[in-house]
């Protein structure tokens, strides 16, 4: 009877907790959203508004008509997309060697791979500035293709590894025994076992292209080429932060992160904890 | 074809030369697939670094159409040792990831350890904590920098309802870098907490039916059985948040400019402002390298004692 009571208080206690939690990762986003809809008195009204009254979709419109949104949401696709493939492709190919085949020396070569993914980015943000002014590339789309691909590589050829390592030899000697080519055991056998590793690869090089600023802001900051980051960040002057646009803008580029993270949860958590898996 | 499986250890032995000879071509071909990644990482990075190194110790003019080096010198590193606003970002970015770090891998296991005991909705509850992590942190900023407003803000409302009186958030050095903290804890926790309770439902749960059998209490339990079995998770989930706070760039930038003053300017952001603010690219380059010594030190250092750690948990 006393424990019974116990554990219904600490039941309780729990989904206080919970329910705190849940308020404290929750309000801001809502305060986020809720104050895009503002109107631009409204944004600064004192006491603050918690329900926009009235709603308005004026600050969608300055973000997309006066500040030209719509070109940094095209830019963060283009390089987004670009690198996420590059990194698939590539990751995949060292991937599924470092897993599968007979080769000498792929633990150092895997240790470097950690090491260089933790660096700082400050720390290739001098030279690469240099020699992208060099050879006249900063300013376009492989300015932040190319280092995006490169720094997002090292955990895709880990994750994908530890994927391809994991499937059972036999099942590739029953399709070579069955006639099969090489490649075609390769895309017919080993690639869907390893798919949900990709899955897992893209959605982590994809959010980290989406959310990259101290490249972006380096090597593309002309606005032609600015990403959604660099973009809002550089919204209004210094005198002036526009509130209410940026949130708009911010609103248009979390929510669709936001539904991919929220469908694709159990990969995410999975490639959050690989490696704690393997460790 | 059974047969052929059977026989295969026999087999192997006797056509040791060919296998060999496939195994070579095997190995041939793994570093011709994994070439292109291992040359893309190697041309962004490791040559880039190594090209940094350089730079930190030379005079670099940036011109219209390139730049030139000068003679090898020492004097960027002189000149940032020397100069205190480098020193102040050295102990404020230490300071930032130590005191960050702490906050957020306590509170982020508590919060694991709360969820853990959901039966329903643990997805749902896993989703919602993604959301903070996978948000732009620009974006978070400048949500921040709404909320901390002076006049409007809404956390200037809250304070003054509870009777906390007026505070400048970000007016002043020491409430900046609390307000700062704060935003970083909100928007990173989760995702320690995400890491943690990954680790923690994978744990064997014989051991906490023997544990609760045998009559020990919560507290005994965390200790005894849930902290050393969850040890390396809690390693890799700070060594993440060690080498992400290090380079600290984002939140500053957007939230405070680093300031009032220099309060708030992490080592990464002093080196932008460096390079792009002042076009010094040679100091830039040496305050590059020394915060990513300090990183590979801090990083060396961390896996040797999480080697330690998955020692003595293998031996438990």
């Amino acid at each position: 009877m006393g424990a019974h009571r116990e554990s219904t208080l600490g039941k309780a206690m729990r989904w206080a907790t919970l329910s705190v939690v849940v308020v404290l990762i929750a309000a801001p986003l809502y305060w986020l959203i809720a104050s895009s809809f503002k109107t631009p008195v409204n944004i600064g009204a004192s006491p603050p508004q918690f329900i926009p009254a009235p709603a308005t979709l004026a600050n969608y419109r300055a973000a997309f008509e006066h500040y030209g949104f719509g070109r940094y949401v095209l830019n963060s696709v283009i390089v987004t997309l670009g690198a996420t493939v590059l990194v698939l492709v590539l990751g995949t190919l060292a991937g599924y060697a470092f897993g599968r085949l007979p080769l000498r020396g792929v633990a150092v070569v895997l240790v470097i791979l950690l090491m260089i993914s933790v660096f700082p980015e400050i720390a290739v943000v001098p030279p690469l500035y240099l020699l992208l002014h060099r050879i006249g590339w900063l300013n376009s789309y492989q300015a932040l293709i190319v280092p995006y691909t490169a720094f997002n590589l090292p955990f895709a050829v880990w994750i994908l590894r530890n994927y391809f390592l994991g499937i059972p030899h036999e099942m590739e000697e029953a399709a070579r025994v069955d006639g099969a080519s090489t490649l075609r055991t390769v895309w017919s056998v080993i690639l869907p076992q390893a798919l949900p590793g990709l899955f897992t690869a893209g959605i982590f090089t994809f959010t980290a292209c989406w959310t990259e600023f101290l490249m972006a802001l380096t090597f593309d900051s002309s606005n032609s080429y600015r990403t959604i980051p660099v973009g809002i960040a550089l919204f209004g002057s210094p005198n002036v932060i526009p509130f209410g646009t940026i949130f708009a803008a911010a609103t248009v580029a979390i929510v669709p992160i936001g539904i991919l993270v929220f469908v694709f949860r159990k990969w995410v958590v999975s490639g959050l904890t690989a490696g704690a898996v393997k460790g | 074809m059974v047969a052929g499986i059977a026989l295969s250890p026999q087999a192997r032995s006797r056509a040791a030369p060919g296998d060999e000879r496939r195994r070579k071509l095997l190995a041939r071909a793994g570093w011709s697939l994994s070439a292109p990644a291992l040359i893309v990482v190697a041309a962004v990075t490791i040559f880039p670094i190594i090209f940094s190194v350089i730079l930190s110790f030379t005079n670099v003019n940036v011109t219209g159409s390139g730049f030139s080096i000068g003679a090898m010198t020492g004097e960027n590193y002189a000149e940032i040792f020397h100069a205190s606003v480098w020193r102040y970002a050295l102990v404020f970015t230490v300071v930032y990831t130590v005191v960050t770090v702490v906050i957020e891998v306590v509170l982020g296991t508590l919060l694991a350890l709360v969820a853990a005991r959901l039966t329903k909705g643990r997805g749902y509850f896993m989703a919602l904590l993604l959301l903070p992590w996978s948000m732009i942190t620009v974006i978070s900023a400048e949500l921040w920098g709404y909320i901390y407003q002076g006049t409007y803000g809404v956390a200037d409302a809250i304070f003054q309802a509870v009777g906390l009186g007026h505070p400048l958030f970000l007016g002043t050095p020491t409430p900046a870098i609390i307000s700062m903290m704060v935003a970083d804890i909100w928007k990173t926790t989760p995702f320690v907490g995400i890491i943690v309770l990954a680790g923690l439902v994978m744990l064997p749960q014989d051991v906490f039916e023997a544990a609760q059998i045998d009559g020990a209490s919560g507290w005994t339990t965390f200790w005894q059985i849930t902290f050393p079995l969850l040890r390396p998770t809690l390693a890799i989930a700070t060594l993440f948040r060690i080498l992400q706070a290090f380079g600290l760039f984002d939140l500053p930038f957007v939230l405070t400019g680093g300031g009032p003053g220099t309060s708030t300017t992490s080592l990464a952001l002093l080196g932008y402002k460096v390079m792009f603010e002042d076009v010094a690219f040679g100091p830039g380059a040496a305050i590059a390298t020394t915060t990513t010594a300090l990183v590979l030190a801090g990083c060396l250092l961390f896996l040797r004692v999480f080697r330690a750690q998955v020692g003595a948990a293998k031996e438990a």
